[in-house]
């Protein structure tokens, strides 16, 4: 009877686990989609990055963007061939506000200073190429470049830092620098681990599922040794790694400017805000946050502490702030449940560095 | 610590597993302990609040049990009674009333210093305050003996399931509970992990997912249009209905597991056709709690037609004082009275719509449901309203600028059917069968389906990220 019970129950957990994937694979769309999931493959250097010739399309209840992989790995309907003499190429490294698969292509602020920058006519052409991958730091743009944007044959690199959390992931990914991402990668390509995690990124059901694990799991940590507050790069006295993130950042900016040269590029720095810099709402609520944690939150504390870091370098710095904040009010710059930019939001951001580079002479 | 925590669930195992093993004294001694540690994990500073309220409560428990002169009893009750409504007074109203108070005389020009103080609201007050309130007051009418163990009786009061949102219990379904010792059966286990489970799912399922959307359109100078007021009043609805009802789920399953039985607080409330049933469904501990201490006191329908509508409406209105110190609660309690007022004529002819058959009774029915579940629905846009000005605003919008064509498809409507759905079809199977507790009864494949799709739906779509129950601010 026990073994009958048993049997039944898995039954049932397993249709209804079928009609649950259907379910989501056909209405749930979200990053823990398969569907977005193919969009990245393992990198032996990087960790991961996006998937040559992948294509998809995401749609929320916010938006919906049609998104291509190009033959090289970059957001592109074509592939980047070899550079034409009448060209010059801008390559915009940078993490998910610069992938910004929340927009069409066409709406993303790269391909919007490329048609400004090209409005005017004349002999040369511009190529903005979008190098930006969903969850990167400094420390990946840094290998990225090395790896795959080189080849490139970028005239202008744009290392784009997103101030709100580039400090703490330079920290976590400055191992890969010493190569750590090969070892580790190779020990665990033919593991269990590494299958069960494949099996997992297929299943939009197990990917939720995992997703809660690690929530209980974060929790429970924080239980058993209650975490400092939120947004230490934001902190009035923020943890010590966030200096040596912003040590690492600098470190990894200067080596693709020191790269870049050599290739015959210039490079200039982009620095993005965090969605609560620009939206009162959201900052009240993460205030109280970071002050329930016992912490005091300043809200411009992480722009002035990249600007501040990256002062001595000799490069040119673009923070994309005020002029957010000089569209303001108005309609959103940022979307509603996500921190990612609107089309509005890529259009100031597209005129205000169209205008910074003319202004520079980049 | 509230249910739907870690830390929860680690106190509660911890409990469990000792309470399986010790004896009865040694279980009542447990759950004092467990109990105390419960209400302390949200400030250990009102333990003492409690402890006072037990103490005092008990005491004049026993006073009364002693006393034969009526005019001392009597007096020994509305000390006590008076000691209660002290406590709720000053830790619940005081600053709405000072506030109040300030606003009028500065209205007149009379500008008055600011008295008011912070004053912390402890959680659950509401609750155990009602509790020994009504145990002093069936001691007083001599409906039950005085309590002789100061460990039971400081259980009754306290018992962790029950003491920060109900529901509120009676001494004389509780108190025996405690005094004698538990058998727990393998029904009792299972009603109580589908009860919990259930809980589960209407606060983290249904009410945690609909509180972002009621948001939404409850925010001061939102402007939605009527049709998006009216699907954010909805979402309230059920936002509301599943946190509160999920707690009490959840607290009268945890207890089932440790033998102890507490009463239902939620039948269906929503598919009801009259006002009158509708608090005969809805928050049952506490509309019984007021017809008994104030609506029956006060001369409940004993009198003309005039003095029932008073009493009525003044035990509607301090139940909606009840709720919190806000003037929107109180016109909240108010419009809940109207409403009991205006359908009392017209009860016996809804009383014998619900025994008659065919179609034409069927869409009766069905039209007399309508009607109310919108009526309850504004009343709470009325609850909800941050303030006077909106809800004059979103009413107006409900009336005069409905614009069906602006309807939020994807940010309000989907999300409603798609939370609501399967509570509402539990629900009308709960209802068909007249019990609650259907589901552990149905065929055993019925049974698993739906234990399977609750967890399923728990863990894939729950919002996990939830806030505190509704009704703890109460």
């Amino acid at each position: 009877m026990r073994v009958r019970r048993a049997l039944l129950i898995f039954a049932i957990a397993a249709a209804q686990f079928a009609l649950f994937e259907i379910a989501l694979r056909l209405w749930g769309h979200s990053e823990a989609a398969p569907s977005f999931q193919a969009l990245f493959m393992p990198d032996p250097v990087i960790g991961y990055r996006l998937r040559p010739g992948a294509r998809t399309r995401f749609v929320t209840d916010e938006f919906e963007a049609s998104i291509a992989i190009n033959a090289q790995g970059v957001r592109d309907d074509v592939a980047i061939g070899p550079k034409p003499p009448n060209e010059r190429r801008i390559v915009i490294l940078g993490d998910s506000l610069v992938l910004s698969v929340q927009v069409d292509l066409q709406q993303t602020f790269g391909r919007l200073l490329e048609a400004r920058l090209n409005s005017g006519g004349g002999a040369i052409r511009y190529r903005v190429i979008n190098a930006g991958v969903q969850g990167y730091g400094p420390v990946e743009e840094l290998l990225f470049y090395r790896q795959y944007a080189r080849a490139f044959e970028p005239d202008l690199v744009i290392a784009t830092l997103f101030v709100g959390n580039d400090a703490e992931e330079a920290v976590a990914s400055a191992p890969k620098l010493l190569g750590a991402a090969r070892p580790l990668a190779d020990a665990l390509s033919n593991s269990m681990m590494t299958r069960l995690r494949r099996l997992v990124r297929r299943s939009m059901v197990l990917q939720l599922v995992r997703l809660r694990i690690v929530a209980v799991t974060d929790r429970l940590s924080n239980w058993i040794a209650p975490p400092e507050p939120p947004l230490q790069s934001y902190a009035e006295q923020p943890a010590a790694r966030i200096a040596e993130g912003l040590r690492i950042a600098r470190e990894c900016v200067a080596a693709i400017a020191a790269d870049a040269a050599a290739g015959g590029a210039r490079t200039m720095v982009m620095l993005m805000p965090a969605r609560f810099q620009l939206d009162d709402t959201d900052y009240g609520h993460l205030k109280r946050a970071v002050e329930g944690a016992g912490g005091k939150l300043v809200r411009d504390a992480a722009t002035e502490r990249f600007d501040r870091a990256l002062a001595e370098l000799p490069l040119p710095r673009f923070d994309a702030l005020p002029p957010l904040r000089a569209a303001l009010p108005g309609p959103d710059v940022f979307f509603q449940k996500t921190v990612h930019l609107t089309p509005r939001g890529h259009d100031v951001v597209a005129r205000a560095l169209e205008e910074f580079i003319r202004r520079q002479g980049l | 610590m509230v249910f739907n925590s870690l830390q929860f669930a680690w106190f509660f195992i911890l409990v469990y597993a000792l309470y399986r093993v010790l004896p009865h004294r040694a279980q009542n001694w447990l759950l004092l302990v467990a109990s105390y540690y419960f209400y302390a994990a949200w400030d250990y500073r009102f333990v003492t609040l409690l402890a006072a309220s037990t103490l005092v409560d008990y005491t004049c428990g026993r006073v009364l049990g002693a006393m034969q002169d009526e005019r001392r009893r009597r007096l020994v009750m509305w000390l006590s009674i008076g000691f209660n409504l002290a406590l709720l007074g000053f830790f619940k109203y005081f600053n709405f009333f000072a506030d109040s108070f300030q606003a009028l005389f500065a209205a007149i020009g009379w500008q008055v210093d600011d008295v008011t103080v912070r004053i912390l609201l402890p959680i659950g007050i509401s609750f155990y305050t009602f509790v020994t309130m009504s145990y002093v007051i069936d001691v007083y009418r001599r409906e039950i003996e005085p309590e002789r163990h100061l460990v039971d009786f400081a259980v009754f009061v306290a018992y962790f399931p029950h003491l920060v949102a109900g529901p509120i219990l009676r001494a004389t379904a509780l108190l025996p509970q405690i005094a004698r010792p538990r058998r727990i059966s393998a029904e009792q286990i299972r009603e109580g992990l589908w009860l919990m489970a259930w809980g589960f799912f209407q606060k983290i399922f249904v009410a945690d997912n609909l509180a972002p959307v009621a948001s939404h359109v409850f925010a001061p100078d939102t402007h939605a249009t009527g049709v998006n007021v009216l699907l954010g009043t909805y979402a309230f609805a059920f936002q509301i209905y599943g946190d509160f009802a999920g707690y009490s789920n959840i607290a009268r399953g945890t207890s089932k597991l440790m033998g102890i039985e507490l009463i239902e607080n939620f039948r269906f409330p929503y598919l009801v056709t009259t006002p009158q049933a509708f608090w005969r469904h809805w928050h049952i501990s506490l509309s019984t709690w007021l017809r008994d201490y104030l609506y029956k006191p006060l001369g409940g329908s004993r009198g003309t037609a005039w003095q029932t509508r008073r009493n009525l409406l003044v035990t509607m209105l301090l139940g909606g004082l009840w709720h919190g110190a806000a003037w929107t609660f109180v016109l909240w309690g108010l419009f809940q009275g109207l409403l009991l007022i205006l359908y009392r004529p017209f009860e016996p002819a809804f009383a014998a719509l619900a025994g008659r058959r065919g179609p034409a009774a069927a869409v009766q029915r069905l039209a007399a449901w309508f009607v109310m579940f919108h009526l309850t629905c504004y009343g709470w846009l009325i609850f909800r309203a941050p303030s006077f000005a909106t809800l004059r605003e979103m009413t107006g919008s409900l009336f005069v600028n409905f614009a069906p064509a602006t309807m939020d498809v994807t940010g309000l409507l989907v999300p409603l059917l798609l939370y609501t759905t399967p509570l509402v079809v539990v629900h009308l199977v709960e209802a068909r069968a007249d019990d609650v507790l259907v589901v552990p009864r149905l065929r055993m494949a019925v049974r698993y389906s739906v234990y399977v799709a609750t967890l399923y739906l728990i863990l894939l779509f729950g919002n996990f990220g939830g806030s505190d129950f509704i009704y703890f601010q109460f």
